[in-house]
Parts: C-alpha cells; structure tokens; sequence
C-alpha cells in the first residue's frame, strides 16, 4: 500500500447531544475511486464536511500527506489541493460559466490584486476553458450560470472545483437531482477523471458506484460499518440488512 | 424556468455585438462619467445642486463597492462620510492645515475608522451585519455630540471656510461656485477612475464572488473575512473622500450627517440608481436630490414622498432605475 | 449612608430602562426569530405606540385607555404592514425586507410630522402614578415602579402564551427551526402575519410607557431603533432569554454610567456592543450557527 493522501484518525463530531459521526478511522490511497454510501442520517455529509474543512471536528485527527490539518481554516483547505463540489448546487449564479472558473483558479494566483486589470491574467482564462472543455460547458462558457441546465450545472461547479488541480476531489452526491441521461453523463465524467485523481464521492445511487469505485465505505447511524471493494461490500450481510431494511432502491 | 429562461438563452446565443456594446460601456465608463459630470451644472437648474449630485453621487458610488459589489448592506457609512468631513474641518479650524493636508487626513482618517468598524462588524454574519454596522455608526454619532469642544456638538462644526486654493504657486478662487464645483469634480474623478480600476483588478472579481455566493468562494480558497475587511475599507475611503470634500464645500459639518438617517440615504440613492453598476450611485443621487428639490417646492414634508418612491422601488423595481434599464436593454 | 441610595436609585432607574428597552427589543427579537426579518421602523414604530398613546389618551382623558389601545391598534397596524408590504418579499434576498422597513421608518415619523407637528410634546404622568414612594432603602417614582410592573407582567404572560397554548408552540418550533412548521403542516402565513403583529405590539406598548420618561417627538424612535439592536446584538438574536437579560444589562449600565460619567451614558452601551462582539460575536444566548 503506497503512502496515504489522506488520513483520519478516530474522527467524530457531536451537535449538542446528538453524535452526527463516532470516531472513524480510515486513510484514503492517491488515485482511487472512494464511494462513501450510508442511509439518510447515516453521517455522510458531516464526514465530508469535515475532511474538506467545513466543520471543525469535536475528536480525532485529520492528516493531508501527513499533515495535520484538523484545525485549518476551511479556504486554506483549496491551497492544500482538496477541492470539492456540495450537495445541493453551489455556484456563482450571476456570473458567466467563463467567470465562474476563472475566478476559482485566480484564487491561487491573485486574491488581494486591486491594481492590475483582471483580463491581463490571460493564463487563467485558458485554464478556465480548459476546465470547461473538460466537463464538456465549452460552448456555454459565455452564458450566464444561473440559466444553464441542473445538469450543467453540477459539471460547472466540478469544473470550479478542477480548476483548482485539486489531488483530492471531494464530490457530495453530484449526480443529485438528475435524470438517467444527466447521469450517464456524469458518470462519463467521472470516470474520466479518475484515472489522474483521488476522487471521495458521497451517492446514493448504488448503481453507478459499483462501476466506478475502487472501494466503498458504508456509514450507518454515524458508524462506520463496511469497507471494502464494491464485490465484498456487496455481499456484505450487514450492509445488506440496513440497506434492505430501509428501503429497496438503493441496492 | 419556461418564457425567462428561453428569452434569456437567445440572449445568450445572440452574436456578440449587443456584448461589445456593454464591454465598450465598461471600458468607457470613467471618461463617460467625467463628461456627464463636467456638464451636469449646464442641465441642472442649480450650481448647488449639481455640486449635492457630485459629492452624493461619489458617496454611494463608495457604499456601491461595498452593497453592490461586496453584497454587504451596511448602515454605517455615515460614520465614515462624517468622519472624512469632520476631520478636515477639525483640521483646518483647529490646527490652521493646508486645504490638501486637511484632505488627506480626512480620507485617511475615514478609511481607518472604517477599519476598525470592519473588524467588529464583519466578524458577524448575514443581517447582524446591517444592525452593527448602524449601532457602530451611532456610536460615532453620539461621541461626536459628547466631544463639542472639538466638533461642535450639536452645532456642528464651523469655523474653517476655505477661501482660496493654493497649490504649487496656484491660486483658485474657491468662493466662486462654478470653480468649486470643478476643483471638487478633479477629485471625484480620480476616485471614480480608482473605484473603477478595483472593479475592473483581481480583488474586484473576488469581492463579486463573495456577493454570488460566499460558501462557495471560501471553498475556492478565498479568505472570505479578510476580503470583505479590504472592501469595507476602499469602501470608507471613498466615502471619507466624499465627506471632505462636502466639508470644503458648505464649510461647516452639520452633525447630521453622521446620523443613522445619513447612511439610510445613502442605501436610498445607491438602491433608487441601481446597486452593483457603475452609473447607478451616480442616477441614484441625482434622482433622489432631485425629487427632493422639486417636492419641496410645494411641501416641506419631502420624505415621505422620497420614502414612498423608495418603498416601492424596494417592492417593484429592486435592481434601481439603471438596474432596470440595463436588463431592459439586455432582454430587448 | 447617601451614595448606598443614589447606586440604588440609579440601578432602579436602570430597571426601568431596561424594562422599556426589553419590550422593543423582544418584539424585535420575536419577529427576526420567525419570520428572518429585521425590522428597521420597529424605532419608528416605537414613537408611533408614543404618539397613538397620547393620543388615545388625550380622546378618552384616560391614560389607561390610551396604554391599552394604543398597542392593540399599532399591533394590528403591524399586521398590515406585514400582510401589504412584507409578504411580497419572502423568496427574495434578506436584505429587501430590511430596506422597505428602513423606507417605511422613514415615512412614518414624517407622516407624524405631519399630523403632530415636529415638536417635542410633554406627555403628563398619570395622577394616579404620579409621585414618589419609599421603599425602605430610598425614594423611588411611583411611575417606573409601574413600568416595570407592567412589564413584568407581560414577559409572564408571553411566557405563559409561549410556553402553554398552541401558538406559543409553534412559534418556539418555528424560531428553532423554520423548515419545521412546513412539516408540521401549519398555515405559516398566518403565524407570520400574528408574530409581526405581537412584535409590532410589544414596540407601541414601550412606546407608550416610555412616553411619560422621555420627551414624545418625532425622532424619538431613531436612539430606540439603535438601543434595540445594541440589546439584541448582546442578547444574541432570536434568544427571548437574551433580549431580557440584555435589556436589563444595557438599561443598568447607562444609568450607573449617567451616574459616574454623564457625557458617557449613550457611548457605554455601544462599547459593550463592542466587547460582545468582540468575545462572542453570536450574543451571549445566541447560538453560534446564525450570528
């Protein structure tokens, strides 16, 4: 097993009295698909916003190449190389597709600039469209965000998210809210960019995940209780009952 | 998401003429405003009110950097329109400084109050914003009425009537309106050129993202709080500017003009103009002075009339009468 | 010994203070809790409690009258607003429904300009509570004894309503969480239209029992609009708890500072807004997720 991109240590978070995550131990490998799944409540979400600094953890330690980070400042989590892409869809809806990006990459080169001109940083607007040809939004660059498609939406903010060259892509649940041809776009997406990256997805769609992950984590009422890969979590008898037992689409 | 969206998509596939037009808008936009500025005293029926026009008109453009842009509504900027006001006069009347001394220490003076008052209000969020920044200012307010022996107190300040300018060897007649009016407009030019300059920087981008949405931009790796810091302080600045330049121009500072009531009316122009333009503050403070000028014609009671328009603005027309007509333009 | 019952005076006076201040900054408080709207004219519709007060009074003769209708009808007043004005703005940004108020603040003490002049106008103590009583320690106007009485008693009744019928529940619901009440199936719009109202209410009522203490003019609301955020900025907005202790802070610390240092009495609230700020930015009942 090579060196861990990232690591936790017993991480656990509390709201008040109610435990959202109970101390979870696990490290993540570079370049590998990871699908975190779980019931409602499961304490997913908490997970990611943790690992991508939203949320302060209440135990545990959170390690980035070796690096303990658990106490960071969530904006310095982007410089780190962890970028990720929210649940519900979260972008600069006023701004064009272009800006959308383009601002995203100026935040490693430009953020306190009042002087120079912005359109004289040229080699953002490249990278940009480079993110935006990735996702496949090229053509929309132009538009203005908030009137593209749910769809395109979810690919714009993934492309905010690559623009940054992140090595960890957190992704929470993008394919929400998407009909069956979105989807299948997205998984295209997705599994194009695997091949370079360590991508953490949190879904719900049991479906894709199996296709596309390297190994999946189950929570289930802030526990982790599997881990594994997508064969052995399959027939994994306990993963079985809380998933049969809550409802049968997910499986 | 059916008729909007569509009209909205042939917008955006139309061929790029219509954007030239607007990208030509925006790289002419400080020349344009200086022109407008330079003949606002031929069309309008007073050199006095075109003077108001100039020096209102330059404050809401400061508070647009901060509403418009930055998306943070504050009800405080009268703390830094007086400050700017009151420091010139005090400087003058108090200590015999040269008219640009005075000014700069203005401006300066103004942008560190606004400093200090960032670093309390920004630490909180969303509409507790808008209630700090107000009580903050009120502070201000009521530590100028205590401190009378250096502003004034309730009088207001006096005492410190600018004659002549001198600069370089130069000499100009200030007491000549038509003159004032164009020294005073040399200023609001530069800071028009320099607010457009943040606009147009790096930084000017950020602070939009953090209006679009603010998660997100932390999430990109801004530093959200600090951002908003520098905005809310370029912002005191240029309203600080617009205070002494008011103060050389009426040579008093009536206390007033610190008061909460203050910062309302500037919220007023920047809204009725259309927050987040360039031109908006500027029609803005026209609109308003103006119907202030002509509803006191025939009654004194101006602001309830000033108040209704601005009520119903709030309710149908949000995005201000250049807002408007700018999206008008842009669904044609 | 005569400074032991000048403190004690001036923390009185604090009281009484306090006492007013609680009610605007409960209404406050109230309606940001449950509907998200900080009210701007809630200063305004303080002074206009002041002025409907007096003139009640002034109609009837009777102070008593005028300290009963007066709440009720800018209470009422209140839901108007909310109904015409405010309902429009739900969906749009937070900042609209703070604009309108601030412009329809701004209409209304020029609206009572209109009617009542710009000038100051004494509001006479009722008889019956005019006057001095001693209460062991010292000599205090029957007048505040009242006001803190009065109020008292209505923070026991808003508990009672709160905590006892059904209403109280849903707004407690409501203020911890506002997504519940969709899911508890409630006529929200209804809620919104009685909670502005109450709060609008609880504002006009300090209107009119400040109205004896202070000078009824115009302007008045403008220092209780600014008074009214410092309590809640301290208290943590949205906290009931909160806005009385605030209240009651605030109220004591510009008496005994108008006792100590006079020209710094109005200052000293806005530095303990300051230190609050400063230490724990959500308020001391506030909760840290909504400062």
């Amino acid at each position: 097993m090579s060196a861990p991109l990232l690591a936790v240590e017993n991480i656990g978070r509390r709201f008040g009295g109610f435990v959202a995550l109970e101390s979870v131990t696990t490290a993540f490998e570079p370049n590998k698909v990871t699908a975190i799944i779980g019931p409602n409540g499961a304490g997913k979400s908490t997970f990611f916003n943790l690992l991508s600094g939203v949320l302060a953890p209440s135990t545990g330690v959170i390690r980035f190449k070796g690096r303990d980070i658990t106490r960071m400042a969530q904006h310095r989590f982007a410089h780190l190389g962890i970028a990720r892409s929210y649940q519900i869809t979260n972008i600069f809806p006023d701004l064009s597709v272009h800006e959308n990006v383009r601002v995203a990459a100026q935040a490693f080169h430009a953020r306190y600039d009042i002087w120079r001109a912005r359109a004289a940083l040229t080699e953002l607007d490249e990278r940009a469209d480079a993110a935006l040809a990735v996702v496949g939004l090229a053509s929309r660059r132009a538009d203005t965000a908030k009137f593209l498609a749910h769809g395109q939406q979810r690919a714009l903010e993934i492309a905010i998210a690559l623009v940054a060259e992140p090595e960890l892509l957190l992704l929470d649940e993008p394919t929400a809210g998407m009909g069956p041809e979105e989807t299948k776009g997205m998984v295209a997406l997705l599994e194009k960019l695997a091949r370079e990256r360590t991508i953490l997805l949190v879904e719900h769609k049991m479906k894709m995940i199996l296709g596309l992950s390297d190994r999946i984590l189950v929570l289930h009422h802030g526990r982790l209780i599997a881990d594994g890969s997508p064969q052995h979590i399959q027939a994994d008898p306990e993963v079985r009952r809380v998933y049969l037992g809550q409802n049968d689409g997910y499986a | 998401m059916t008729a909007s969206t569509s009209s909205v998509a042939a917008v955006a596939t139309r061929p790029t003429n219509r954007r030239g037009w607007r990208a030509r808008l925006i790289l002419w936009r400080v020349p344009l405003s200086i022109l407008a500025l330079c003949l606002l005293p031929w069309v309008l029926p007073s050199m006095a009110l075109a003077t108001n026009v100039l020096i209102y008109g330059l404050l809401a453009v400061g508070y647009n950097l901060l509403f418009g842009y930055t998306g943070l509504l504050s009800f405080g900027h009268a703390a830094f329109f007086g400050a700017g006001a009151y420091v010139t006069g005090i400087a003058i009347a108090q200590f015999g400084a040269s008219w640009y001394a005075a000014l700069a220490l203005g401006v300066v003076a103004g942008g560190l109050l606004a400093f200090v008052i960032g670093i309390l209000s920004i630490r909180t969020r969303g509409i507790y914003f808008s209630m700090v920044t107000l009580a903050l200012s009120q502070l201000v307010y009521y530590t100028a009425l205590q401190a009378a022996s250096w502003t004034g107190g309730e009088n207001g300040l006096r005492g410190f009537t600018v004659g002549q300018l001198d600069l370089f060897g130069w000499t100009v007649d200030f007491l000549d309106p038509v003159t004032k009016y164009y020294v005073l407009m040399v200023f609001a030019a530069a800071a028009l050129w320099f607010v457009s300059r943040i606009l147009n920087s790096p930084f000017g981008a950020v602070i939009e993202a953090i209006r679009e949405n603010e998660t997100r931009a932390r999430a990109c790796g801004y530093h959200v709080e600090r951002s908003k810091l520098i905005a809310f302080t370029l912002s005191g600045l240029i309203c600080a500017l617009a205070g002494t330049l008011l103060a050389l121009h009426l040579a008093i500072v009536p206390l007033d003009i610190l008061h909460y009531q203050t910062s309302g009316m500037i919220v007023m122009m920047t809204l009725l103009g259309g927050a987040g333009s360039f031109f908006g503050p500027f029609v803005g403070a026209l609109a308003f002075l103006l119907m202030e000028d002509v509803v006191s014609l025939w009654t004194s009671h101006w602001q309830i009339v000033v108040g209704t328009v601005f009520i119903l603005f709030v309710l149908f027309l949000p995005k201000g009468i250049w807002g408007t007509a700018l999206a008008w333009e842009a669904r044609r | 010994m005569m400074d032991a019952e000048l403190i004690a005076m001036q923390l009185f006076s604090g009281i009484a203070l306090g006492a007013i201040l609680i009610m605007v900054a409960l209404g406050l408080s109230i309606i940001f809790g449950m509907l998200g709207v900080v009210n701007f004219a809630h200063g305004a519709l303080f002074m206009v409690g002041a002025y409907a007060g007096l003139w009640v009074a002034s109609l009837t003769g009777s102070f008593w009258w005028g300290l009963l209708v007066a709440p009720l009808a800018v209470g009422i007043f209140g839901m108007a607003i909310e109904y015409l004005l405010i309902r429009p703005l739900y969906g749009r940004s937070v900042d609209d429904p703070l604009l309108l108020t601030f412009g329809l603040g701004y209409v209304l003490v020029e609206a009572v300009r209109i009617v009542f002049g710009s000038d100051g106008i004494p509001f006479q103590t009722p008889p019956q509570l005019a006057g001095v009583a001693d209460l062991g320690i010292g000599f205090f106007p029957i007048y505040r004894l009242f006001v803190i009485a009065v109020v008292a008693l209505l923070l026991l009744l808003l508990w009672l309503v709160l905590e006892k019928t059904k209403f109280g529940l849903i707004v407690r619901a409501g203020a911890q969480d506002p997504q519940i009440m969709r899911v508890l199936g409630v006529d929200i719009s209804r809620v919104w239209l009685l909670v502005f109202g109450l709060g609008v209410g609880l504002t006009a009522l300090g209107g009119v029992l400040a109205a004896p203490m202070r000078n009824v003019n115009p302007e008045m609301g403008s220092l209780v609009l600014a008074e009214a955020f410092v309590v809640t900025v301290i208290g943590g907005m949205g906290s009931l708890v909160g806005a009385i202790v605030a209240g009651l802070l605030v109220g004591v610390a510009i008496s005994m500072t108008a006792l100590f240092a006079p020209e710094m009495a109005t200052i000293v609230m806005f530095a303990l807004m300051a230190l609050v700020l400063l230490v724990r930015p959500q308020g001391l009942f506030g909760k840290p997720g909504r400062a």
